[in-house]
């Protein structure tokens, strides 16, 4: 055991510190590491904590509390799920220590559940920010009381610790396929892509239908609960926090069976698993041809767009917020009549222009391009820095890229909301205008995170691109910046209709320029200095 | 060709990895640099190659500043650190189209040196796959060639026959001893000194980042080996 507890604190401390920039004091690190925890806290407590009294107000009347604890496992399933299937592929399977540690007298199963307990712990967090707030609702407004014992808090702390092990069996599981796809399929970004993009879909689909299913559960929550059933474990898990020690039992069951089999079934077979994922398809019959020659500043986008479509983890992370921003924009014209319905019902108060100008800053917030890029040269960085090109240039690049991306897609979606909401041309301009500005502020501001936060040692693109300090700052202190320009629209607005306009964009716009300008004047010695 | 002049190099914490190190490197010469593990020469071929950054005294290649005109410096120049890491999300031949394009090599120059230097290290055939596949000694191959299809001024490289096979080695020294009698001059580290005393016309010997010695291959070594005048130096014999 000593042994699975040296190689746990590795993993573990590893998963800690890659949140946390590569240079700098150990005290900074562990400043910047906590700081990110606190970031993950904060959102997930606030989340959970809105749908749960969300669905506590409408079903806690009827008496149909259990339903709360069967949305919320569900969703920190899911969560779990889409937070920890790409860090398998690289924790757990495609580890750059994974040499060294195989080499070592240590069983490879042990070794495996080493990895496999760092998953849990992570999912153990989501479980914890998911279901905590759940019971904290629960026992604040529910009229049975059930909420108010010592022993409901002890059932669902035995909830809490279970849920994970679902969740990491099947992260496990889900992982070893995608790195069997990449490892086996020619074109392994595209399969790992495909498999992306169904995990994608199933969660819209939760989540678009999310408010539909509170609005009927009131009237029939008997019957969801019943509909429910192919979710037995859920409900068994929901049953037990509200007092069925059974159903509690046999939840727990239920996830600590599928765990040790995955963790002693793999376990077993991990060295082989291993390398068979490390192995890549090579030919080597390639024909020389007559090659072509393009620019400088061709190639290193070129680098760019091949880095971000070439790696779904990259991809996806950075990607979602821009394919969320086209689907509005489609959804909303295809949608065209329902949405002018709702307009026209909530009447002439509702200020359709500024909240389709924050749904869009939203999905901007969510793709960070620019900040991790940075990171992700990592051990690359050398060949940017042996070329003969200026490190001013090599920023306006990467900072391109982004914009590349997010001025399209921007400008396409601020285009089909204009019709849908059928804005005159003055506010679809604002609106386009603004986000525009937005776009080029937040790439910015990426860049210059990713240069402030760098992890250049980074074990794997997951650390950077999901845990990275850089790209979780990209998103939360533009959606922090978004809020302010909505408490100035409303400070605005008591003044005239023009100032409530003109206060959100001359903020962005002042905001935008400190950014650009910082990056100009100090970026490049930033770079010269990683 | 390269003249480093008065140039030290303090890490923080205060560690002085190189002191006042003067070298000088003529046009068609083959300079090796050799001292023991941290002695400063890892740290003094990154600065030469414009990937570190450092506070004290000039380095200039082909008249160029390192730290005045970086790009110009960069242009004329080849770097292959100890252990390359290339995009291992490229394929062989988009890793050399890609260094091309960052030196402004024309296509049927670059068609034509990877054909050369591809066909010599017996790796054509695996440019079209993903560098992710490579083996170490392949990726060598891989980083040497994107060198010489630069055809550089001057070439740095950091212990280069580590992971090469000896025939990949013998075909190197050819390459650098051609490059040489076409004008331009090699910079390299290295651990083997029968291959430093074979190939180098110059040798500098560097000791807790200090230079120690330095001149012709033949005058440093006289009667003796350089292993000998190295250990002796080193003061281990």
């Amino acid at each position: 055991m000593k042994k699975f507890f040296a190689l746990l604190k590795v993993s573990v401390k590893s998963m800690l510190l890659s949140s946390t920039n590569s240079q700098g004091s150990s005290r900074k690190k562990a400043a910047t590491g906590v700081g990110a925890m606190l970031l993950i806290a904060f959102l997930g407590l606030y989340l959970s904590g809105f749908y749960s009294s969300l669905l506590m107000h409408a079903l806690a009347p009827v008496h149909m509390e259990v339903l709360v604890f069967i949305f919320m496992g569900m969703g920190a399933l899911v969560g779990g799920l889409l937070f920890t299937t790409f860090a398998v592929k690289g924790v757990v399977f495609g580890g750059r220590d994974n040499d060294l540690l195989l080499s070592m007298p240590v069983n490879s199963t042990m070794l495996m559940a080493s990895r496999v307990s760092a998953i849990y712990l992570e999912n153990l967090l989501f479980s914890l920010f998911v279901l905590a707030p759940a019971g904290a609702v629960c026992a604040f407004m529910t009229q049975s009381g059930v909420g108010h014992s010592v022993l409901f808090w002890v059932r669902l702390a035995v909830a809490v610790l279970a849920l994970p092990l679902l969740d990491t069996a099947l992260s496990v599981l889900m992982g070893a396929l995608v790195a069997f796809l990449s490892a086996r399929v020619a074109r392994g970004a595209l399969g790992q892509n495909i498999v992306m993009a169904v995990y994608m879909v199933a969660v819209f689909y939760f989540a678009f239908n999310v408010n539909g299913m509170i609005e009927g559960l009131a009237a029939n929550a008997a019957g969801v609960k019943e509909s429910l059933s192919w979710a037995a474990p859920m409900l068994w898990m929901a049953d037990g926090i509200m007092g069925d020690w059974g159903k509690l039992l046999a939840f727990a069951a239920c996830c600590v069976v599928p765990f040790g089999l995955v963790v002693f079934g793999l376990g077993r077979v991990y060295r082989q698993a291993v390398t068979a994922f490390a192995a890549r398809s090579a030919r080597n019959d390639y024909k020389l041809s007559a090659q072509s020659a393009s620019g400088q500043k061709k190639a290193l986008l070129a680098k760019e767009a091949k880095r971000f479509f070439g790696t779904p983890m990259y991809f996806w992370n950075a990607g979602i917020g821009l394919m969320m921003l086209l689907a509005a924009g489609v959804a909303a014209l295809v949608m065209q009549r329902d949405l002018q319905e709702l307009i026209g019902l909530l009447g002439d108060a509702l200020p359709v222009m500024p909240l389709a100008a924050m749904v869009m800053g939203f999905c901007l917030c969510t793709s960070a391009v620019a900040a991790p890029s940075i990171s992700l040269e990592g051990k690359y960085l050398w060949i940017l820095r042996e070329a003969p090109v200026d490190e001013n240039s090599l920023l306006r690049i990467k900072t391109g890229f982004e914009l590349l991306l997010s001025l399209p897609c921007t400008l396409i979606a601020g285009v089909c909301l204009t019709i849908a909401l059928k804005l005159s041309a003055a506010e679809g301009a604002v609106l386009v205008g603004a986000a525009l500005l937005f776009c080029v502020g937040h790439a910015a501001f990426g860049m210059l995170m990713g240069l402030t936060f760098p992890k250049l040692d980074a074990v794997n693109e997951t650390v950077v691109v999901k845990q990275g300090m850089a790209v979780m700052l990209d998103m939360f202190v533009p959606m922090a910046v978004l809020g302010v320009c909505a408490l100035l629209y409303w400070l605005g607005g008591m003044l005239s209709a023009w100032a409530a306009l003109a206060l959100p964009i001359a903020l962005l716009a002042a905001l935008t320029a400190v950014c650009v300008l910082i990056l100009v004047k100090k970026g490049p010695a930033m770079l010269r200095a990683l | 060709m390269l003249r480093i002049e008065h140039y030290s190099k303090t890490y923080p914490g205060g560690k002085k990895a190189v002191d006042d190190l003067t070298l000088h490197v003529r046009p068609g010469e083959i300079y090796g640099f050799i001292g023991h593990n941290g002695a400063g020469k890892t740290t003094t071929l990154r600065a030469v190659a414009g990937v570190m950054d450092f506070t004290e005294g000039t380095i200039t290649i082909d008249g160029h500043d390192v730290k005045k005109d970086p790009v110009g410096a960069k242009r004329v120049t080849a770097f292959l650190p100890d252990n390359p890491d290339l995009y291992e999300f490229m394929k062989g031949i988009d890793y050399l189209n890609f260094i091309a394009d960052l030196y402004d090599i024309p296509a049927d120059r670059r068609t034509a040196d990877i054909g050369k230097y591809g066909d010599a290290f017996e790796l054509t055939g695996n440019l079209g796959s993903p560098i992710g596949s490579y083996s170490h000694g392949m990726r060598q191959k891989l980083a040497l060639i994107s060198a010489f299809i630069r055809r550089p001024r001057l070439l740095i490289l950091d212990e280069p026959f580590v992971g090469l096979d000896p025939s990949a080695s013998h075909l190197m020294k050819g390459y650098l001893a051609d490059l040489c009698r076409e004008g331009s001059a090699v910079f390299f580290s290295t651990h083997v000194l029968e291959v430093a005393e074979k190939l180098c016309h110059q040798i500098a010997i560097i000791k807790d980042g200090r230079l120690v010695k330095c001149g012709p291959t033949e005058q440093l070594v006289g009667d003796s080996s350089l292993e000998d005048v190295f250990l002796e130096l080193e003061g281990d014999k």
